[in-house]
């Protein structure tokens, strides 16, 4: 509070008031601040991030290098989170394998809200016969199954990263097709949209910078509800075994394979549980503070 | 007699609506010279504002524009103009401003970014040129502190703030014909006059032709030339504005003059509203629209629409128009 000064003078004689403004901003601010279940997700995230983006810089042993002295082993020095059931560096594995659980967590949302922001956008400002086909082919594609989309893809395209991103990511497109559709019907009758118009601006001039400004902040949110979900559906598929091909690391992969000597060796399973556990929460927690703030800010905008 | 900018012939707007077609606009024509203010009042539901979008050819789709109206700008026939070509218009030519300067601006965009985006496609200034342009026009409009105010949003802005950066945006381009949406309306009293000043030096200052749109006859007392008064989708009586309040022929005009209030009225007087309500545009009454609510009407009135008559100068709708002998 010592930045704040009182804006009134008073008698220096007199008891000095707590001054109201003070106590109001320091209020505000206090609201407005990050708390520690923002900044220690957020550590978390960042060591994650670093870890895996820099994965060659670390010297870990390569991913699918084994160790014959230590096969399926506990903790050891070398092997700082152990080995699993063919030798490999545990470490190493969970490393490698954030890079690709990360690639499909922040890949598929944005192909997903790219083509839905679009489609949402398209249907949303033209209305009229585009709302209608977009709608229904939104209702189509929901009345498929997520996973017959999902087992389709592995098949056809085999566990390529990239494919998994793809099938993925055409799952969010239907919610977020309607969210852009929502917040576009909602400005594209305001005056303002008008008084563009009025001064000669085309329509794609019109939804780029008066209509898609506006409605950036709910799709952001949207991302970033769909990150962990990403996450979290890309583990299922590796533990299934229908996202990229062994012997490439993921996260899941490790899991399954772990599962296998859950008994002798829970390790192997545990810590890329953990591991993905305390990214996906931190994911969510971030993701939830960031959204109440946007939320302050277009309050605070309107 | 300066030039002519713009020449509205039989300009008629319908909107399909779930009831039947609302006859909004009902056959009005009028012309407008360089450097003139032409006032057009009308209570709510008049027809001023689908007018002046009708102008600018900026209706929804629900709107049915029969063939033979004709809107010429710059010897231009608008309604013969493909989308791209009204694009290319908009701005340069013709440039409006609305009621509401809260919501006819982008509250996400910096003042700055919405004046140069007209800047850098209709001019094609580069960027810096354009926010210096935007500066300087921010200055013209009279906002204090320019370079500051530019990358500002709307809401750190005052409603009288507002619309004087919605009239900067609107003479970015320098347009020939200026349209004023009640500009005055959404904007506390005293900044009115201030705003309404500053409209009329741009008019004057760069020799713009305006139509002026107004339920308030104060507004258009001081400010305009011409003044036509509008009733049901059409002009009723129009008059420079003199003829208009000295030499009143139709009594709708008459009616909202006496609507007024008057500084030497006693207090508590009561008001004189025009008794009734202005007529249903989807079923319209066979004769003249006002009749219903007419003091001077008689059986003709009710069966025969009044055609706009009288001189060039001063026309009216009337068939027992005030100054005349009332025939027996």
């Amino acid at each position: 509070m010592a930045d704040v000064t009182s804006s009134t003078q008073r008698d220096a004689t007199q008891r000095p008031e707590i001054d109201r403004n003070a106590i109001a901003i320091a209020l505000h601010r206090r609201s407005r601040r990050f708390g520690l279940f923002f900044w220690i997700p957020m550590v978390w995230l960042i060591v994650v991030a670093v870890a895996c983006i820099f994965a060659p810089f670390w010297g870990l042993p390569p991913a699918d290098e084994i160790d014959w002295v230590y096969i399926q082993s506990p903790p050891v020095e070398g092997h700082p989170l152990g080995t699993d059931n063919l030798g490999r560096d545990l470490l190493s594995r969970i490393v490698w394998g954030g890079r690709v659980s990360l690639t499909v967590g922040f890949a598929a949302p944005f192909i997903g809200v790219g083509l839905g922001l679009i489609l949402g956008l398209i249907a949303g400002y033209y209305r009229g016969w585009a709302d209608e086909v977009i709608g229904i082919l939104i209702d189509a594609w929901l009345a498929i199954p997520g996973l017959v989309i999902l087992l389709l893809f592995s098949v056809v395209f085999g566990g390529s990263l990239f494919m998994v991103c793809v099938s993925l990511g055409l799952l969010f497109i239907p919610t977020a097709a309607r969210i852009t559709r929502a917040a576009t019907l909602n400005y594209a009758t305001r005056e303002f949209v008008l008084a563009a118009k009025a001064m000669g601006a085309s329509d794609i001039r019109i939804l780029r910078k008066e209509v898609f400004p506006n409605i950036i902040w709910p799709l952001i949110a949207f991302v970033l509800i769909d990150i962990p979900i990403a996450i979290v559906v890309e583990g299922s598929l590796s533990f299934l075994g229908l996202s990229v091909k062994a012997p490439t690391p993921s996260w899941g992969g490790i899991i399954a394979e772990g599962r296998e000597v859950l008994s002798t060796s829970p390790h192997i399973a545990m810590v890329p549980t953990v591991v993905m556990f305390l990214t996906v929460l931190s994911f969510n927690l971030v993701g939830d503070a960031i959204r109440r703030r946007l939320a302050d800010v277009r309050e605070g905008a309107i | 007699m300066g030039d002519i900018i713009l020449d509205v012939r039989n300009q008629k707007t319908a909107f399909v609506t779930a009831r039947g077609m609302a006859q909004a606009v009902d056959g009005v024509s009028f012309t407008l010279e360089r450097g003139r203010t032409l006032g057009v009042v009308g209570e709510s539901g008049s027809g001023k504002s689908v007018l002046s979008r009708s102008i600018m050819r900026l209706l929804p789709s629900n709107a049915l524009v029969p063939a033979d109206s004709r809107v010429i700008l710059n010897g231009r026939d608008l309604t013969r103009m493909t989308e791209t070509e009204l694009r290319r218009l908009r701005g340069p030519e013709v440039a409006i401003i609305f009621q509401d300067p809260m919501t006819s601006l982008n509250p996400v965009l910096t003042i700055g970014r919405q004046i140069t985006e007209v800047l850098t496609f209709h001019m094609g200034l580069k960027r810096r040129a354009a926010r210096d342009r935007a500066i300087e026009l921010l200055r013209a409009v009279g906002l204090p502190q320019p370079d500051v105010r530019v990358d500002q949003y709307p809401h750190q802005l005052s409603g009288g703030m507002r619309q004087r950066v919605a009239i900067a945006i609107a003479i970015a381009c320098e347009p020939d014909l200026l349209i004023a949406d009640e500009p005055t309306t959404a904007l506390d009293v005293t900044v009115q006059a201030e705003i309404l000043d500053l409209l009329q030096r741009m008019v004057r200052d760069r020799n713009m032709a305006m139509i002026l749109i107004t339920h308030d006859m104060g507004v258009v007392a001081g400010r305009c030339d011409d003044v036509a008064v509008m009733y049901a989708g059409r002009i009723v009586e129009k008059a420079p504005v003199r003829d208009l309040f000295h030499h009143t022929r139709m009594p709708y005009t008459a009616a909202l003059l006496a609507s007024i209030p008057k500084i030497t009225d006693p207090p508590h007087r009561k008001l004189d509203a025009i008794e009734g309500r202005p007529p249903d545009i989807i079923n319209p009454p066979p004769g003249c629209p006002f009749a219903p609510r007419c003091l001077r009407a008689d059986a003709g009135c009710d069966a025969e629409k009044p055609v706009l008559a009288g001189t060039s100068r001063h026309q009216w709708a009337c068939l027992n128009p005030l100054g005349e002998e009332a025939p027996a």
